[in-house]
């Protein structure tokens, strides 16, 4: 069983990702920058309640610095262009956790002409949080699962992104460079 | 390695006073290597050089710091040589992150610099005062004036000087209400908005160094040096607390309003610890 | 001067109008789009110097949209909507932008969403829709879960590949 295991490890990742990747679940920063009311979740996270400091997670300013990219909520279309951008900005390796029920499906928004619904046709996410609003507890234990998938070598969305470069291309362009109306001649012909 | 550990321990004293638990202590040690680890995107070569240039800067600064009384040659700690000396470490990052092209850091070297063009001041009007009690500019003589038990300290003796040299000297390690310079919600921090990867892991190691001469050239000004390494580097964790303590709980001032500041409070706290001294 | 008193007034200058006082500091004018700028001009220069909003609702079954400018006087303490109603087919008014400057923003905001035509308004540019190509999405006639559906909630996702 601990040779399985250990076999896995070793088609994953080599002995020297092995240790980096230790440093790296210890130093996970937070992009600071808010998307939706997700944000509002972050101030008692990050404060006195439930410190998150405590594991070396702490806010950044710039996506040069960043680690992890929080889409907190709802990404309207304006902010899926900001997004991408940002993203592509960040140096690797780099991750992306969707936060709340918006980022999955779009939630309550789920009608809104506006509102994305699937995050992860744009942008590769390593992990949801459920909820609306998620409770702080559930981002301490989504920052935890992400820890360990770091540590097993398995959060590697921005290897995905790179991979299924022209997919991601693709779906991002049907939304903001789209020509020509989505709703045809016969919708018209209907109303 | 030791300024390292300090900003690790500053971290927990911050969070201590916001009542939170706090990293670990080696949480800095972890940041580094990750960063060092990292992909660094890189915009034009000057940015490598630049950030080279600050760190050898600091690094020729701290050969000429008295650490105990120890120096790694017969310099004697010429002070003036450290001031000139530290601002090289300043000019090669302000050279290093205009290469960046990102608009926010030249602000935030424009914003070091002027704050710069502050504290240097009343910091010389200090080293006036010191430097015509001892009659040499040299911090291993000035620190050897201090020896003899705890009241020969400078502390004891020029408390108004002291008070001045802590305002200074947090404008000197960007802490706040003196952080002007890196304001991360204001111009998204400054010189280090572009860097990532291995360019912000030597700037850490650069602020760590920063931060030991700074707290090296307290000790040696004001508490009289020290006997051995663990008592003077024991000195400058306090000088240190002292300034994560105020910065714990201050807000940040502007630029015009912080560098006004500089110029009249600490400068008139010397000339009136000068006035005491001479006409005495 | 209460605000039953100013709509009192009111009434007697433009007989054509019709007034009514909703609640002790609100009262509502009703105008048809020929005549509205005169109540408007009046008002405006009669201590009503706020325009607070102006905002469209779309009664698609009477087949008009409806202009509500939110006026407001600081002498008076007392608030007034304006209500004017304007054909579906043709959306088009005149500007306020000559009585109320700051009235720019909310009449780019009302073309967008509404495309309702000021006539005189230089400036009626898109202010928050990206890259937009059907009809102004907040017309009744317009299916926002339809489009959501085909525009958002299509192909597979990434797992899926």
């Amino acid at each position: 069983m601990l040779n399985e295991i250990e076999q896995n490890r070793k088609e994953r990742q080599s002995a020297w990702e092995y240790v980096i990747n230790y440093f790296r679940k210890r130093s996970i920063w937070l992009l600071h920058y808010c998307t939706g009311c997700g944000a509002v979740e972050l101030p008692p996270v990050m404060t006195s309640r439930w410190d998150l400091e405590r594991f070396g997670v702490g806010p950044m300013a710039t996506p040069r610095q960043a680690d992890v990219f929080l889409v907190t909520g709802y990404a309207s279309i304006k902010t899926l262009k900001r997004m991408i951008r940002t993203y592509e900005q960040m140096p690797k390796p780099r991750w992306v956790i969707g936060f709340g029920a918006c980022t999955i499906n779009g939630g309550i928004y789920y009608k809104s002409y506006n509102v994305i619904n699937k995050l992860d046709r744009y942008i590769p996410v390593d992990i949801f949080i459920s909820g609306c609003m998620p409770r702080p507890e559930a981002i301490l234990a989504a920052l935890e699962e992400l820890r360990n998938m770091i540590q097993r070598g398995e959060a590697k969305g921005y290897d995905r992104y790179v991979k299924n470069y022209d997919w991601y291309k693709k779906n991002q362009k049907e939304i903001l460079e789209r020509e020509g109306s989505l709703f045809g001649e016969a919708d018209d012909e209907n109303k | 390695m030791v300024g390292l550990l300090f900003i690790g321990l500053g971290r927990i004293i911050t969070a201590r006073v916001q009542r939170r638990i706090g990293p670990p202590f080696y949480q800095q040690f972890i940041d580094v290597i990750k960063l060092l680890a990292r992909e660094s995107i890189w915009h034009h070569w000057i940015m490598t050089l630049g950030s080279i240039m600050a760190l050898g800067g600091l690094i020729a600064t701290m050969v000429h710091v008295p650490v105990a009384g120890w120096l790694p040659y017969d310099s004697g700690g010429p002070i003036f040589l450290i001031l000139y000396l530290a601002t090289i470490g300043y000019l090669g990052m302000a050279m290093g992150v205009s290469a960046s092209g990102n608009p926010n850091a030249p602000l935030g070297i424009g914003r070091a610099l002027s704050l710069m063009l502050g504290y240097e001041i009343p910091f010389a009007a200090i080293l006036i005062l010191f430097i015509s009690l001892t009659g040499s500019s040299s911090l291993t003589e000035i620190a050897a004036m201090q020896t003899g038990g705890f009241l020969s300290w400078n502390i004891v003796k020029f408390p108004l000087a002291f008070i001045a040299a802590e305002i200074t000297v947090q404008a000197m390690m960007a802490e706040k209400p003196f952080d002007q310079m890196i304001a991360p919600s204001e111009i998204a921090s400054g010189p280090l908005v572009e860097l990532g990867g291995k360019f912000l892991g030597l700037g850490m190691i650069q602020m760590a160094v920063a931060i030991y001469f700074e707290t090296a050239i307290m000790v040696n000004l004001f508490f009289g040096g020290g006997a051995n390494i663990f008592t003077f580097t024991l000195k400058q964790f306090g000088v240190y607390t002292i300034a994560i303590l105020i910065n714990s709980v201050m807000p940040r001032y502007k630029i015009e309003n912080a560098v006004r500041y500089i110029w009249t409070v600490p400068l008139a706290l010397i000339i009136i610890q000068m006035l005491i001294v001479f006409l005495r | 001067m209460k605000t039953s008193d100013i709509l009192n007034k009111t009434k007697e200058l433009f007989p054509y109008i019709s007034t009514e006082l909703f609640e002790e500091q609100q009262g509502r004018i009703k105008v048809d789009n020929e005549r509205f700028l005169n109540v408007l001009a009046y008002l405006r220069n009669s201590s009503f110097v706020h325009l607070a909003n102006i905002f469209a609702v779309d009664w698609i079954e009477e087949k008009e949209f409806e202009l509500n400018y939110n006026l407001w006087s600081y002498d008076h303490n007392s608030s007034i909507i304006v209500k004017v109603g304007i054909p579906r087919e043709k959306p088009e008014v005149t500007t306020v932008l000559d009585l109320w400057e700051h009235g720019q923003v909310y009449e780019q905001e009302i073309h967008e969403f509404f495309g309702i035509e000021f006539a005189g308004n230089p400036d009626l540019s898109p202010l928050f829709l990206h890259n937009w190509k059907e009809i102004p999405p907040m017309r009744k006639d317009f299916d926002t879960e339809e489009y959501s559906k085909r525009a958002f909630d299509v192909g597979e996702r990434e797992g899926a590949k």
